[in-house]
């Protein structure tokens, strides 16, 4: 089905949090303020790379104001953190390894105190050489980031014997791929607001994807169990993966527990840009090979990523970049080999895509050299290629079975768009046109099109893993309950970070129960009151709850049906859950409203499930079980003058199970895709001597309303195989992925030049002259 | 002094006065310095104290003079305030009758909340604002307050002493004022209201353009301006050619100005117009785009100025005028 409003019907549903948002009224936990609160800075390190010989805060101490000024000396716990290893500093000792690295943090009785106290600690550094590059880090003379050496990670998959195969290929491409540092760009910077309380406890009011996980690292660095340390973590201004991690946590609640006092702490963009994550830049290359009728042979990867100075999920991201090099295609041979590499660039990490947009990037453009080289349409080769429902993952794994990959490949196939291709393809190449004007180009000009514009349409296929993957424990769960005031009240431990999540859960608990939206209360993203659901990434957290649901909906709704039969004196057949109450199936009327219901029960009804998500029978660490499928189409339009692109259209169709909520699908592939277009055309967080050289939005450009003007349509296949146990896939991430190799593609199209860099370089299409081509008057006129 | 109030006296944040005269505002200036600068819209002053500036001791807000903020016809010219803000700019009907470049160039800086404080003489001053390409083919004046009390001078001139670094840092910016025979009075354009001039097939042009990384709300790389005249033989007449962008002081560009006058208006003429600025348009450096990128772009874009207005003239004004 399109998806839009009008083919969604009812299920177009006022998003509950939209109302807040859009006014401004809505308060972000960084807009959150206490009387008598402290306001707390962080001293980062100006050297990419440098020893540190001395820390002198007695200064800073002594200022009038300041009440507090901590180095790693005052860290009673682990001086360390990181998700899945603790190898970053809260505050460094002896060396600094990046730009964002912090040395101290103060907090004072003015955001201009501590700036002043800041000012006041003194720190003696001795520069060290700086490891720019990955390629760099990896020679035999390059300085060592950490004592193990500059690797953090490397994976291989190997079948068959590759290398041995190319000398029987009729046809091998090699490229090499090179995809910059991208920004997650979330309106609000990282910030919160930290409060201790009297009996030693403390509540961190600071965004994060996974609350129970900054609980767990926290109360590691604190020295502190973990029940004396509630998260509350939503609503969030945006993360996409950039606050998983811990960001100016550490610094918050480690100044609250020494002062005693609430602190304060929010990121300027600046700040943000110098100590966030950014998406991994990766180098790519590739080699693919076919026979004479153009089927794949051999396929060799090596890809090196630049992580920066510590690990975070560097080595996950990796791993999920190996895997979807080789995606959905039947390769006769595979060989991949990944290496991600510490260097003294920003901080890599998680981000929408979690290297699949790098690897689809390059994948993906070596399909169309391919396609070229045997002399076949692209999208034929492609079909040509793909594995069939029944076939093995990635990695050789079983998976669960869809027809996902073939259904979008043929929506692609039947888009008007890629029809409007074919059709441009031909003419162009027809001899009765080309003869009957010399300097006819279909593709050029024409309509309101001035002749120095041209326009392209390309295609690109997406396979995306779901989930963390074999070999990572990834738990999840919810709860549902009755409470004494009348209310149905869902509790989950996610985050609702702008994707849509209560939204959703609300619409799920309206369809499935039939619940009316004001008979229910939401809960997440407060540690103390919610079950650990796991974290809202990986396109993971609207399968989990769907999951939770439909485990929940007997057990809750048998309880909450027999208490109702016991109050009304009716049998439990004759009853049904509805909106405000429950029903009697028989006389049409409400036997009795939820609060009702409540008020006679002398304990809350509350169920809880507890589930993970699937994985592969695979001993391939990362190897996923659930994927999502995108086909996109774009077409592009070129100026010669300056060599800009600009996307006109753009098609996506995306195979995910059944939509849970329309309007949360929709904004999830369309936002998705205005990520996939700064990436593709725009953002690169360029560095120099370790250095950011765009340190706001004045310069490190994202795409604004102008440039995501074109229409963008997008077709939900919902089928899924009977029998299908695990309901909707994620569709938080896909739609970030296809895109920039699907606007390379129409590039090639239309300007005949293969793109190997993203962001795509503007000069790379511009003409010399572009206009001297099209004679508008000469003296024979 | 008498006359200023000032406002928010601490060690880190600046003294501000707000002098209702020229002559105050100047004095103020005189006396703190390079402690001190005029405030107009501080749009721009904001991102440079973003990008780590120091923000000076005092700062002279110039909003409470009224009288900078008119834009109407004064002396054979058209005077725009230096108070006037881009918004009042881009919707001013006169402007956008005699010199719609200025409008469009307006339109095409920042965006709607910023061009609501932002003024056309922060712009102007800064020396390297969008609108200035579109105020030189205007030959727009400047009016400035200094030493010796109201002065006037061209932009093309202080735009030159800017890039030797001779121009005056003190000195008040009161007005741009465009001559009144620079306005857009399009003969062609007149054909339908005034019959009788369908006689003179002359054909006159203006086009502006401002070509950023992407499409809109963004810091300019190039920004170009031509304006001119077909005859009813086809020749070019009084071609007026600016370029600048970015850090690159705008400036006009005589050479080719000159070598096109009197040429046919034709692709030979395109040609040369592409050529001069190839050679000529030297960008200041911008650590995101190539100098090389830059020259073609510039090119580019003055080139396919050039070839609209002719196709224009040629196909009897059927194509949009536009960048
Ligand atoms: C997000 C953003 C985007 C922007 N985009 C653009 C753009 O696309 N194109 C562009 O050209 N500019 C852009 N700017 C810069 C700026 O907004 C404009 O140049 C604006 O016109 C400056 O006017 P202002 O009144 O705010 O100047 P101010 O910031 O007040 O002053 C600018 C400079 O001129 C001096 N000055 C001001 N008035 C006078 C006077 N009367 N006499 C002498 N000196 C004076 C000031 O001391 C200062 O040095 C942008 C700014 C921002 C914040």
């Amino acid at each position: 089905m399109l998806l839009n409003r009008r083919n969604s019907g009812e299920r177009w549903r006022v998003r509950p949090d939209g109302p807040g948002k859009v006014t401004g009224a809505l308060a972000y936990l960084t807009d959150m303020d206490v009387p008598g609160a402290l306001y707390a800075l962080v001293l980062r390190s100006p050297h990419p790379h440098a020893r540190i010989v001395s820390i002198h805060t007695e200064a800073a101490r002594s200022l009038p104001g300041v009440a507090a000024v901590l180095t790693h000396a005052d860290v009673p716990g682990l001086n360390r953190f990181g998700i899945a290893r603790q190898d970053q500093p809260v505050f460094c000792e002896d060396r600094t390894r990046y730009v964002g690295d912090a040395v101290a943090a103060v907090a004072a009785e003015t955001l201009a105190l501590a700036g002043s106290a800041l000012d006041l600690i003194e720190v003696e550094y001795e520069p060290l050489p700086i490891v720019g590059d990955p390629e760099q880090a990896l020679l035999p003379e390059a300085p060592l980031l950490h004592p193990e050496g500059n690797i953090l990670h490397s994976k291989s998959y190997r079948s068959g014997d590759a290398e041995a195969i190319f000398g029987q290929c009729a046809h091998v491409v090699e490229e090499t791929y090179v995809t910059t540092r991208q920004m997650h760009a979330y309106m609000e910077t990282e910030g919160g607001l930290f409060v201790p309380g009297p009996d030693g406890s403390l509540t961190v009011y600071a965004p994060t994807q996974h609350g129970f996980m900054d609980r767990l690292q926290l109360s590691r660095i604190l020295a502190m169990p973990e029940r004396r340390i509630r998260i509350v973590s939503s609503p969030i201004g945006g993360s996409f993966g950039g606050k998983d991690e811990l960001n100016v946590q550490p610094y918050g609640s480690l100044l609250a527990m020494v002062t005693g006092r609430p602190v304060k702490i929010h990121n300027s963009r600046r700040e943000s840009v110098r100590s966030g994550l950014k998406r991994h830049p990766m180098t790519i290359r590739m080699k693919t090979g076919t026979d004479e009728s153009g089927r794949i042979l051999a396929h060799r990867v090596r890809i090196v990523a630049d992580t920066g100075p510590y690990a975070t999920l560097g080595a996950e991201v990796l791993n999920f970049a190996t895997e979807h090099v080789v995606s959905a295609y039947r390769f006769g041979s595979v060989d991949v080999e990944s290496i991600s590499v510490f260097t003294n660039n920003g901080m890599s990490g998680e981000f929408r895509g979690f290297g699949g947009n790098q690897a689809i990037f390059a994948l993906e453009g070596q399909m169309d050299r391919l396609a070229e080289a045997v002399g076949m349409d692209p999208w034929e080769f492609r079909r040509l290629n793909m594995k069939a429902a029944d076939e093995p993952g990635p990695f050789g794994q079983t998976i669960a079975r869809t027809d996902g990959l073939a259904k979008v490949w043929a929506a692609a196939a039947d888009s008007a768009l890629w029809k409007e291709r074919v059709h441009l393809d031909i003419s162009e190449n027809s001899d009765i046109i080309s003869t009957s004007s010399a300097t006819f180009d279909p593709k050029r000009g024409g309509g309101d099109l001035p002749l120095w514009k041209r326009t392209g349409i390309g295609a690109a296929l997406v396979m995306h893993g779901a989930g963390l993957g074999y070999g990572i424990p990834d738990p999840s769960g919810g709860r549902l309950a009755l409470r004494k005031d009348g209310k149905i009240e869902a509790s989950f431990g996610f985050e609702e970070c702008g994707q849509g999540l209560i939204a959703t859960l609300e619409q799920m608990l309206v369809e499935r129960f039939g619940f009316a939206a004001e008979d229910l209360r939401i809960v997440i993203g407060d540690s103390d009151a919610v079950p650990d659901s796991g974290s809202s990434t990986a396109s993971r957290a609207t399968s989990m709850m769907w999951k939770s649901l439909s485990l929940l909906q007997t057990p809750f709704t048998e309880k909450l049906l027999t208490e109702a039969a016991n109050c009304c004196g009716l049998p439990v057949q004759r009853l049904r859950l509805g909106p405000g109450g429950i029903w009697d199936r028989e006389s049409g009327e409400r036997a009795i409203g939820y609060p009702a219901l409540a008020e006679r029960l002398a304990e809350p009804i509350v169920c809880e499930a507890s589930t993970s998500y699937p994985v592969p029978d695979t001993d391939i660490v990362g190897a996923h079980y659930l994927y999502s499928y995108a086909a996109v189409v774009v077409k592009v339009e070129i100026d010669d003058l300056t060599g800009r692109i600009r996307v006109l259209r753009q098609f996506h169709a995306v195979a995910a199970g059944p939509v849970m909520n329309p309007q949360g699908y929709l904004g999830q592939i369309e936002g998705g895709s205005s990520m996939a277009l700064g990436f593709a055309l725009l953002e690169e967080s360029t560095m120099a001597q370790g250095q950011y050289i765009a340190n706001n939005f004045d310069t490190y450009l994202i795409p604004t309303i102008a440039d995501l003007s074109g229409p963008v349509e997008v077709l939900a296949i919902e089928d899924l195989p009977d029998g299908d146990a695990y309901g909707p896939r994620g569709v938080g991430e896909i739609g970030s992925v296809g895109l920039a190799a699907a606007i390379a593609s129409a590039v090639r199209n239309a300007a005949g030049i293969f793109i190997h860099r993203l962001p795509i370089d503007p000069a790379l299409l511009q003409e010399v002259m572009p206009i001297g081509q099209w004679a508008v008057m000469s003296d024979e006129r | 002094m008498q006359m200023s109030d000032a406002v928010g006296f601490s060690a880190s944040t600046p003294t501000v006065w707000r002098p209702r005269h020229a002559e105050e505002a100047y004095r103020l200036k005189k006396q703190f310095g390079h402690d001190a600068a005029y405030v107009s819209g501080g749009t721009l002053l904001r991102t440079q104290w973003e990008n780590g500036s120091p923000v000076p001791g005092h700062l002279i807000d110039l909003s409470s003079a009224a009288e900078w903020k008119e834009a109407g016809a004064d002396n054979g010219t058209f005077a725009i305030g230096a108070q006037t803000t881009l918004s009042a700019c881009r919707s001013d009907p006169q402007l956008q009758a005699l010199y719609p470049l200025i409008v469009e160039a307006s339109r095409s800086i920042a965006a709607p909340s910023i061009r609501n404080l932002a003024t056309i003489g922060g712009n102007v001053s800064s020396g390297v604002g969008d609108s200035l390409p579109a105020l030189l083919v205007y030959e727009a004046q400047l009016d400035w307050y200094d030493d010796g009390g109201e002065r006037t001078e061209s932009l093309e001139d202080w735009l030159r002493r800017m890039q030797d670094g001779t121009a005056q840092t003190d000195s008040l910016l009161l007005r741009v004022r465009l001559p009144l025979e620079s306005a857009n009075l399009d003969p062609s354009e007149n054909l339908s209201e005034n019959p009788s001039l369908t006689a003179d097939p002359a054909h006159s042009f203006a086009y502006y353009a401002k070509i950023g990384r992407r499409d809109s709300f963004v810091p300019s790389a190039v920004t170009t301006a031509l304006t001119g005249t077909i005859d009813g033989s086809g020749r070019l007449r009084r071609v007026r050619l600016a370029a600048g962008g970015g850090k690159t002081i705008p400036r006009r560009y005589p050479e080719a100005e000159a070598r096109l006058e009197g040429k046919a208006a034709d692709d030979r003429s395109v040609h040369l117009l592409h050529a001069i600025l190839m050679a000529s348009y030297t960008p200041a450096p911008d650590p995101f785009l190539s100098d090389e990128y830059r020259k073609r772009t510039a090119a580019n874009v003055a080139a396919s100025h050039l070839w609209r207005a002719i196709s224009e003239f040629a196909h009897g004004k059927e194509g949009e005028r536009c960048c």
